[in-house]
């Protein structure tokens, strides 16, 4: 199985351009259902894909910063056939999409030159999570085909004075006597030994590059603490509140099917100590996603699918993108319960957040002026698309779980545990 | 964390349900001539019953919506303070589909509230401990309301209050129990006011936001001073939210579900069968008794039981995961662990105040809670954990009781062992027919409003 990977296109968009564009996606704006304009739904190993704008903001605090077009995918590797894909397979709605921006090459221009520009126009992120690495999107189908299949069965059969075991030898017999399953009696592949290998390197050499600066670490951290602290407390309050236009539009995209897609951007506060921290503390994020959290929950939060953040304009602001399950309200508890002190470390060096206290307390546990602040950094997404509408992340680990409960033994109460997923 | 409420300036319905006043109409109006509309207020004052100890035989309550505050001449400097999900209202286009308010319970098809019939502005609630002296009192609001000039009045009558509601299940057994009231003194676990209050802290210890005005609006000093002691006056403070839903009940469809459910394959029929299935679907028995005490037959002696937990029935073998309980408040059984998920829990508890109603006009639930955040408490509850398809890790299974089925979760599945039971295409059951977003002002603030234009 397949890595993924965590795409990000952004180009710029003339001024004059942005509300024909602006107009444009809420005329192609998918309400949370695949289109074929985009074509998404054909491209291979495609999880998600969002298009959005970013509007010039009004006060950049410096050099302005033109409005852009963004486009975000979480797609199984490799990411030189996904480029490819979206101009071959998507190419039509890209083509028009960025034909908004200064220097697309246009529709007429030769796919490898169209291909090119998609590739110049890559942005790099600081981190990316996958819920679960490796489980490629044909898997995830796989397994939701065999777990209904499985409901199926179960359905038809009358298990009256069977045991648990008894139960799962069928199951077991009917999965292997159909040809289209049997796949499941296998365990998935593992991503490349390629990844596997820069992955373990990366596990084991952080720390290790890291450890001989171990002993300089107290006369670093102490100063670095007390400047921040300083800092922190020149923060004030958020007392803005979003405005009911802007949640309207929020909300126009919202709610559709299990997940949701979410954006914000935002600026960093100003200054290198924000920027050397929130440098440090993206590498923090990079190396927990790829090697703590890297199945199925992050820090405690099981309802992620993807999320990445994405430095923007030379890390004078910064991007988080997610496509999650439920409601933004219930995100946004998930945040303030469970990984507060990851987003009050990462958001703390975010112009409009509430205000720190020593980097991991304070911002998020003020409720209403958090989830005023995300609310109003919240971007639009009018381009969603998802290539399992109905599935929630603990629904795909439970498939997941049901396909590794078809193979070896297992005792009686491991079994009924195994029976109970279905 | 001690708080003294100022019980005298609440209306009473945040203290009680009002259970001795068996009889309750409730008055939706629009607000015509603003003048008028102030009239009413003054004439109701001296009637609206407060959270203080209270014998009186009538209780009074009234509320406003968005608009109705507009209407009153509350400045949109002030209206801004309330949450959005208020300003919006319920019907909404978004909001409708979030709560599923769509297909047969689309607001377009309401019988009060929706977006082409009149305007919802105000909301009288009525309670009465006889049929007599609620038909009197009755007549009294509608002569008030005429002489106001008040137009586009719907009048909804409850049925008397009885044990339960129209499917047949003992009704509203679990409530917060509110630090500061009486009660919690002999309570495990409370919940703080402001969870239900304006201007009080809340379950993070916060104040929830409310609208605030400057103090030179106020000249005559008649509302009470921001607690924060920002300098400002506070509009909102002993108000608090009002969500009313009437939800229409199809019990006919629901016990002829029952029945073709559990209809065996030679046609016989065995009513307990049909009973059981029920409770699967509540997660109580008729009586009441929780499933999971009571897992296999209905116990009357734990009718009003509310002191259980989820930990030893973590798979939902008494009591299924996708149970209208055990959404409705999951207590301990939520991820990470039952600590955590006890305190998520109470961070989205409502304060119910339902009355039934029908056959006239059909049959149904008033569905009336208060709430502090309309956003954490109610909305949440009603998608997140009510119609989501995918709660705590099911697949299509949205509240089998009250759930939509539209675009999924007509499926309701009861775990057992060796195999669990899954019923599919599962009819809907309850449909909203009206509703709206109220605000149900501390006396202080409707007394503000009686003489905005003095």
């Amino acid at each position: 199985m397949p890595h993924q990977l965590g795409v990000t296109i952004r180009a710029q968009v003339a001024a004059e351009q942005v509300a024909p564009l602006r107009d444009w996606l809420a005329k192609v704006a998918s309400h949370g259902t695949a289109d074929s304009l985009f074509a998404f739904a054909h491209m291979r190993g495609l999880h998600f894909a969002k298009l959005f704008v970013l509007e010039e903001p009004a006060d950049s605090g410096g050099q302005p910063i033109p409005a852009s077009l963004v486009l975000m995918t979480e797609v199984d590797a490799p990411l030189r056939s996904h480029l490819a894909e979206l101009i071959d397979v998507a190419g039509d709605g890209i083509d028009q999409a960025f034909g908004y921006c200064t220097d697309y090459p246009g529709a007429g221009a030769h796919r490898r030159v169209r291909v090119a520009w998609l590739r110049r126009h890559l942005v790099r992120a600081s981190a990316v999570y996958v819920n679960t690495v490796g489980r490629g999107l044909q898997q995830i189908r796989q397994e939701a085909r065999l777990r209904d299949a499985l409901e199926d069965y179960l359905d038809q059969g009358d298990w009256d004075g069977c045991t648990a075991d008894d139960v799962r030898r069928e199951l077991q017999a009917y999965v292997a006597g159909r040809a289209d399953l049997a796949w499941a009696m296998k365990p998935p592949a593992p991503p490349s030994l390629r990844f596997r290998v820069r992955e373990a390197a990366h596990e084991v050499g952080v720390p290790l590059l890291l450890a001989p600066l171990l002993p300089a670490l107290p006369f670093v951290l102490l100063p670095w603490a007390v400047l921040l602290r300083v800092s922190e407390l020149r923060e004030r309050p958020v007392t803005q509140r979003p405005a009911l236009e802007h949640l309207d539009e929020l909300a126009s995209y919202e709610d559709f099917v299990t997940q949701n897609p979410f954006a914000v951007v935002g600026f960093l506060r100003p200054g290198l100590l924000r920027l050397v921290t929130m440098r440090a503390v993206m590498l923090a994020t990079d190396y927990g996603v790829r090697h703590v959290y890297n199945h199925a929950d992050l820090a405690g939060i099981k309802t992620i699918h993807f999320a990445r953040w994405v430095p923007l304009d030379g890390w004078r602001r910064m991007t988080f993108a997610s496509n999650y399950d439920g409601a933004v309200e219930a995100y946004n508890d998930d945040f303030i319960d469970e990984v507060w002190w990851g987003l009050n470390a990462t958001f703390g060096n975010a112009a409009a957040y509430p205000p720190t206290r020593w980097v991991f307390w304070g911002g998020a546990s003020y409720e209403q002026q958090f989830k005023n602040t995300l609310r109003i950094q919240q971007v639009p997404v009018p381009v969603w698309y998802t290539a399992y509408p109905a599935l929630s992340a603990v629904n795909i680990e439970n498939n997941a779980r049901i396909r590794a409960g078809l193979r070896g033994e297992m005792s009686p109460a491991d079994t009924e545990q195994w029976l109970s997923l279905l | 964390m001690a708080v003294r409420l100022d019980l005298g300036d609440i209306q009473g319905l945040f203290a009680r349900g009002y259970r001795e006043h068996r009889y309750a109409q409730f008055t939706v109006f629009s607000i015509g001539e603003a003048p008028a509309g102030r009239g009413l207020l003054e004439w109701l004052l001296p009637h609206i019953a407060t959270a203080a100890p209270f014998s009186g035989d009538v209780a009074l309550q009234v509320a406003f919506t968005a608009s109705g505050l507009r209407q009153l001449g509350l400045p949109d400097h002030v209206v801004t303070g309330f949450a959005a999900e208020f300003r919006q209202g319920m019907t909404n286009p978004n909001r409708s589909r979030f709560l599923g308010d769509t297909e047969e319970s689309d607001p377009r098809g309401w019988a009060w509230g929706g977006p082409d019939g009149p305007s919802a502005d105000g909301l009288l609630m009525l309670y009465a401990t006889g049929p007599a002296l609620l038909e009197r009192w009755q007549a009294e609001l509608r002569r008030q309301l005429g002489k106001a000039g008040v137009t586009g009045t719907t009048e909804l009558p409850a049925r008397e209050l009885g044990d339960t509601e129209p499917f047949g299940f003992h009704d509203g057994i679990s409530q917060p129990i509110i630090a500061g009231l009486p009660k919690a003194a002999r309570a495990m676990r409370t919940v703080p006011a402001g969870e239900f209050i304006l201007g009080y802290p809340n379950a993070r210890g916060q104040l929830t936001g409310r609208p605030l005005m400057p103090a030179s609006e106020d000249p005559r000093r008649l509302l009470l001073p921001d607690p924060t002691g920002s300098g400002a006056v506070d509009f909102g403070r002993n108000g608090t939210y009002l969500v009313f839903r009437q939800l229409e009940q199809d019990v006919e469809g629901f016990w002829q579900f029952m029945d073709a459910a559990t209809r065996r394959p030679d046609g016989s029929q065995d009513s307990s069968d049909r009973a059981a299935l029920a409770a699967k679907m509540v997660g109580r028995w008729p009586s009441g008794a929780p499933l999971v005490k009571a897992p296999d037959h209905d116990a009357p002696a734990l009718a009003d039981d509310n002191d259980f937990a989820y930990r030893d029935d973590a798979r939902g073998l008494a009591c299924p995961i996708g149970a209208h309980i055990r959404r409705a408040n999951p207590r301990d059984s939520l991820a990470p662990g039952p600590a955590a998920s006890l305190d998520a829990s109470d961070r989205h508890r409502l304060l119910r105040r339902a009355r039934s109603y029908g056959p006239a006009g059909g049959t149904g639930l008033y569905f009336i809670c208060l709430a502090g955040d309309l956003a954490r408490q109610f909305e949440f509850v009603q998608h997140t954990w009510l119609n989501s398809a995918t709660f705590n890790g099911l697949y299509d299974d949205a509240d089998p009781l009250t759930g939509s089925r539209h675009p999924v979760g007509a499926t309701f599945t009861v775990p057992a062992r060796p195999v669990r039971r899954r019923y599919r295409g599962l009819p809907q059951f309850v449909r909203t027919r009206g509703g709206a977003y109220f605000f149900l002002p501390g006396v202080s603030a409707v007394r503000y409003l009686a003489q905005l234009d003095t």
